[in-house]
């Protein structure tokens, strides 16, 4: 399995750690609140300025 | 065995176990064994948070407000999509709101909002709001302070002009389009004048340019199946972020007829995801597969999901309603047409009175624990069985969903998704900085 070794992922200053193994149990959560948002991934999220995606 | 646990093999052979009530879950991917093996490890940690992930899911099924208003400013079309859910008569001679009567519904929706800190969501949908361009255009320039704005469009009137000032706005954008094929794509999305979007369409997507609030939306029947996968890398080399791939609703009897297959739609659809991996793995450009990702959270962050047709209850008449060009209050917009689901007319009702109307409890009640093939299914909550107004259409709203068994495919996939660790190349970047661990095993 490729959850072998510590994943270390850093998105706009969060950095997220994570021991890779076989076995696998998580839950991730909202840092941000999710407030304003709709129920369609697109609307009302747009940022400021163009994201790179 | 603790009560309320499900354990299964999955696709991939991993073992999995999932409390289809708090959606706590784990695998274990050691493939070497034919029994379901879940370490005693897992389990610990089930006993200790399994109290406060149900606290936490009962919340956000039952203690969700409103966030998002549907605005239909017009009931007429430009085309004739053969699965639109608005009959052809109300598309044809339907009427379309007046400037006056647009102030009128937003000004009544600020008010009812005033006083809170977050802005509220407008989308213009259905059926063709680019008809009233110039009414909706107005109202974004007079309430951009107030509200978050959205349209849906097929893009046939869309000019160069519009681009640039719905990406000014900041305006969240969806287009229409159903196949990198012009021939698959204007079969279902005819339009007399231009026999078919295609063209204007894709033209839009390439003014858009990348833009972060664009999606396209495409609709799945037994004519385009086929061509997911190859939509996607079309859409990819578009620049486009977001691609939603909605199965066909059968909303109105002659639908039907454009079923996919679901083995066929299963194995199309997962092709599509894995084609929007590779791409997004092996390019600057990242594109996700919005409903797909939206399963993926329902899994693992379970109150970050934006889509609210695979919650239970579903969001309509909770979380959005609908406003069609009549002033109707309706639970959302695929139930127009059906009278027994009007709340009241934003002309002469409250809103509050819409939310506690029985139209809208009526489908706020509607809830996978009553519906039989939901009460001892364990994807249960992860796909919420949509749609209630599809169901309702085919005569009960408590039948087994129309999708039962793709969506029950799709997640034993997203499950190898997680197993495979290739979750952070289907989330939005921006929304992927924005989640952390609540608590991680491993």
């Amino acid at each position: 399995m490729r959850h072998s070794k510590v994943k270390q992922t850093i998105d706009s200053g969060v950095i997220k750690n994570r021991k890779s193994s076989s076995v696998l149990s998580y839950r991730l959560k909202c840092a941000k609140t999710a407030n304003g948002l709709s129920h369609f991934v697109m609307y009302g999220d747009v940022p400021k300025e163009k994201t790179v995606l | 065995m603790p009560e309320g646990l499900h354990f299964w093999k999955n696709h991939d052979a991993a073992s999995v176990m999932l409390d289809p009530d708090n959606l706590f879950w784990g695998i274990n991917a050691r493939q070497n064994h034919p029994d379901v093996l879940i370490p005693p490890a897992i389990l610990a940690l089930y006993e200790k948070v399994k109290n406060q992930l149900k606290r936490e899911i009962k919340e956000f099924r039952f203690g969700q407000e409103l966030t998002a208003i549907y605005i239909d400013p017009t009931d007429r079309c430009n085309a004739s999509c053969s699965y639109c859910y608005i009959s052809p008569k109300t598309r044809k001679n339907g009427r379309s709101m007046t400037q006056e009567e647009l102030d009128r519904v937003l000004e009544k929706i600020a008010a009812h909002f005033k006083g809170q800190k977050r802005k509220q969501v407008i989308i213009f949908h259905a059926s063709e709001p680019l008809l009233v361009k110039e009414i909706l255009f107005n109202a974004i320039r007079r309430y951009k302070h107030v509200f978050k704005f959205g349209i849906q469009t097929n893009a046939l009137l869309m000019e160069k002009k519009d681009v640039v000032f719905l990406k000014k706005h900041r305006v969240g954008v969806g287009i229409s389009l159903d196949s990198f094929s012009p021939a698959v794509n204007n079969r279902q999305r005819f339009s007399r004048e231009e026999k078919g979007n295609f063209a204007k369409a894709v033209k839009a997507i390439e003014w858009f340019k990348g833009y972060a609030g664009l999606n396209v939306i495409t609709t799945i029947t037994k004519f385009n199946v086929r061509d997911l996968p190859g939509l996607v890398k079309f859409l990819h080399g578009k620049k486009v972020p977001c691609v939603l791939m909605n199965p066909v609703r059968f909303t109105r009897a002659p639908i039907a007829a454009l079923k996919p297959d679901d083995a066929v739609l299963t194995r199309c659809f997962i092709k599509a995801v894995n084609t929007a991996v590779r791409l997004s793995k092996t390019s600057s450009h990242k594109i996700i597969v919005g409903n797909f990702t939206n399963t993926l959270l329902a899994i693992i962050a379970p109150v970050a999901r934006r889509l609210m047709c695979d919650i239970s209850p579903c969001g309509g008449g909770r979380c959005f309603f609908t406003i069609t060009a009549r002033g109707d209050m309706i639970p959302c917009g695929e139930f127009t047409g059906l009278k027994q689901f009007c709340g009241g007319n934003i002309f002469t009702h409250s809103i509050p009175e819409a939310m506690q109307s029985r139209a809208f409890r009526k489908v706020r009640e509607r809830m996978v624990e009553k519906i039989s093939e939901c009460k001892t299914c364990a994807f249960r909550n992860i796909c919420g069985a949509p749609c209630p107004a599809e169901l309702h259409s085919l005569g009960d709203m408590y039948q087994k969903a129309v999708f039962c068994e793709f969506y029950k495919n799709i997640i034993k996939f997203a499950f190898q998704v997680i197993a495979q660790d290739k979750v952070r190349y289907l989330v939005r970047s921006d929304s992927w900085s924005s989640l952390t661990y609540k608590y991680c095993l491993n």
